[in-house]
């Protein structure tokens, strides 16, 4: 149970920590890493780039493998493969082991003998990078005891959120081609400026949904949450990489963009996941 | 069928702490454990201010969201409706923590601790480290005590009436302010009780379907 006074814990909203704080703050990474792996690897499909893929392979791997690092019983992390019937962590779980091997066979094809194969393999990669994108939405959003969390929108928010951080990697590696640069940023515009927009609906639903995402929700705008959300996620992760992509084609400023992106998009999973509370015990009458 | 539930009077509830001592001899809970609690609090404002005092468990959910969230089927959920943890198949991921409502669940961090730290373990938590051993890095819960309804009902007892068959808690309760006994039966002496005293569970709005009902 949750170390607070009883007093607290019977009348008053009380924050969930076991997913956030000391070694809880790893589920907070293994769902961002879901989210730009699945994102890097659909736009690296797109615009057909070898080592986004291959990046976007590589960040897979670091989910699982923060996954993994997030359980105390880390020797038995095989018997998460047991309950997809019900269990969204178990089915990530495939999901990514999955996505992991076809996306292997996809860039091995791809490297050595392209042509058929390699495209049925890039659809089923696909199909797998955007439930490993999509599935870290859907095992927030299935606690129907946090209020903020169980939001419909929280699926499509990760998704975007996860495109936008692939995009700004991918932009990384096509720094040195300005064609292929210019593609990305366009894309990026678009992709941040829906981002901002879910986002916005997001937490303008969760005040009207119940009391409990409502005080989430104030927890975000104004509260004790509300720097992170406003410096970090907002301002360093939507609207200076929106001011500068459309300002500038500068270099620099697509680094300072990619930057500012990846670190908001991490921010933004921190603050959903701090913001979760949980509704009193006994009723308010 | 069966599905074993609890009514807790909380008028009856002095809140004097016995059902919590009970739980934790009965299972050789380790010192920052808790499978049940009583909480002690008030709400309102002057002068219309009420002292609240529960007596609270896991709720031993008919729809247990905690059993659907575990990635590894640690968390299980008998015929008889009791909701259990396998300690030898919990990895730690905690998610049935988070999806439960009533926030009833432990996490089992420091194998280590002792009840007077400094001065080695009692007795008591030397008996219980062989007859009762927890797994360390595990959630754990209320069990309803399954192995006194097992063994009682093996010996043709009735829980919730023989105390032999009956869990701690209720039976450590000097008020009498905890009741058990069969749901599923429209006689037993809780559905009298849930009946007549307007019973109610905490938060039916979750859809978790409750087995602990409070009347007042």
């Amino acid at each position: 149970m949750i170390q607070t006074r009883p007093y607290e814990f019977m009348v008053k909203y009380t924050p969930q920590r076991d997913w956030i704080e000391g070694h809880g703050v790893l589920v907070a990474f293994a769902i961002f890493f879901g989210g730009i792996a699945g994102g890097l690897y659909l736009v690296s499909l797109y615009f057909d780039s070898m080592w986004g893929m291959f990046i976007a392979w590589l960040l897979a791997m670091v989910t699982g493998m923060t996954d993994m690092a997030h359980l105390s019983k880390k020797q038995r992390f095989w018997r998460m493969l047991l309950k997809p019937k019900t269990s969204w962590i178990s089915r990530g779980f495939i999901i990514i082991w999955m996505f992991l091997g076809a996306a292997a066979i996809q860039l091995a094809l791809s490297q050595w003998a392209p042509g058929a194969a390699e495209t049925a393999f890039k659809v089923i990669a696909g199909i797998l990078a955007f439930g490993v994108a999509i599935y870290s939405g859907f095992v927030v959003g299935f606690v129907g005891a946090i209020k903020i969390w169980n939001s419909a929108i929280m699926p499509i928010l990760f998704v975007i959120a996860g495109l936008a951080g692939g995009l700004a990697i991918l932009l990384a590696t096509t720094l040195g081609d300005a064609a292929q640069s210019q593609n990305v940023v366009n894309a990026m515009r678009a992709v941040l400026i829906g981002y901002a927009v879910f986002l916005a609906i997001y937490l303008w639903i969760s005040t009207y949904e119940s009391a409990a995402a409502k005080d989430s929700a104030m927890m975000i705008l104004r509260g004790s949450i509300a720097p992170i959300f406003w410096i970090v996620v907002v301002l360093l992760g939507v609207v200076i990489p929106i001011i500068l992509l459309f300002a500038t084609s500068a270099t620099a400023a697509f680094i300072i963009s990619l930057v500012c992106v990846i670190i908001g998009g991490m921010a933004l999973r921190y603050v959903i996941l701090k913001a979760g509370v949980y509704s009193p015990l006994v009723p308010a009458e | 069928m069966t599905r074993w539930g609890m009514v807790i009077d909380t008028k009856r509830c002095v809140g004097c702490y016995e059902c919590v001592l009970a739980c934790k001899a009965e299972h050789f809970l380790p010192p920052e454990i808790f499978w049940n609690r009583v909480l002690i609090g008030e709400k309102g404002k002057y002068p219309a201010v009420s002292k609240l005092i529960y007596s609270v468990r896991c709720n031993h959910c008919q729809e247990p969201k905690c059993v659907d969230v575990c990635p590894t089927g640690a968390t299980q959920q008998r015929e008889d409706g009791i909701v259990w943890v396998d300690e030898n198949e919990c990895v730690g991921c905690r998610y049935c923590m988070i999806a439960c409502p009533y926030q009833a669940r432990s996490f089992y961090e420091d194998g280590d601790s002792e009840y007077f730290p400094g001065q080695g373990l009692t007795e008591h938590e030397k008996i219980g480290k062989v007859l009762y051993p927890h797994e360390v890095g595990v959630v754990q819960k209320c069990v309803f005590c399954k192995e006194r309804i097992d063994a009682g009902l093996e010996k043709g007892l009735t829980p919730g009436v023989d105390r032999e068959a009956s869990p701690a808690c209720m039976i450590s309760c000097p008020t009498k302010a905890i009741q058990f006994g069969d749901l599923d039966d429209p006689y037993s002496e809780i559905n009298r009780l849930i009946k007549e005293r307007k019973g109610d569970p905490f938060h039916p709005e979750f859809g978790t379907e409750p087995s602990i009902y409070y009347i007042d």
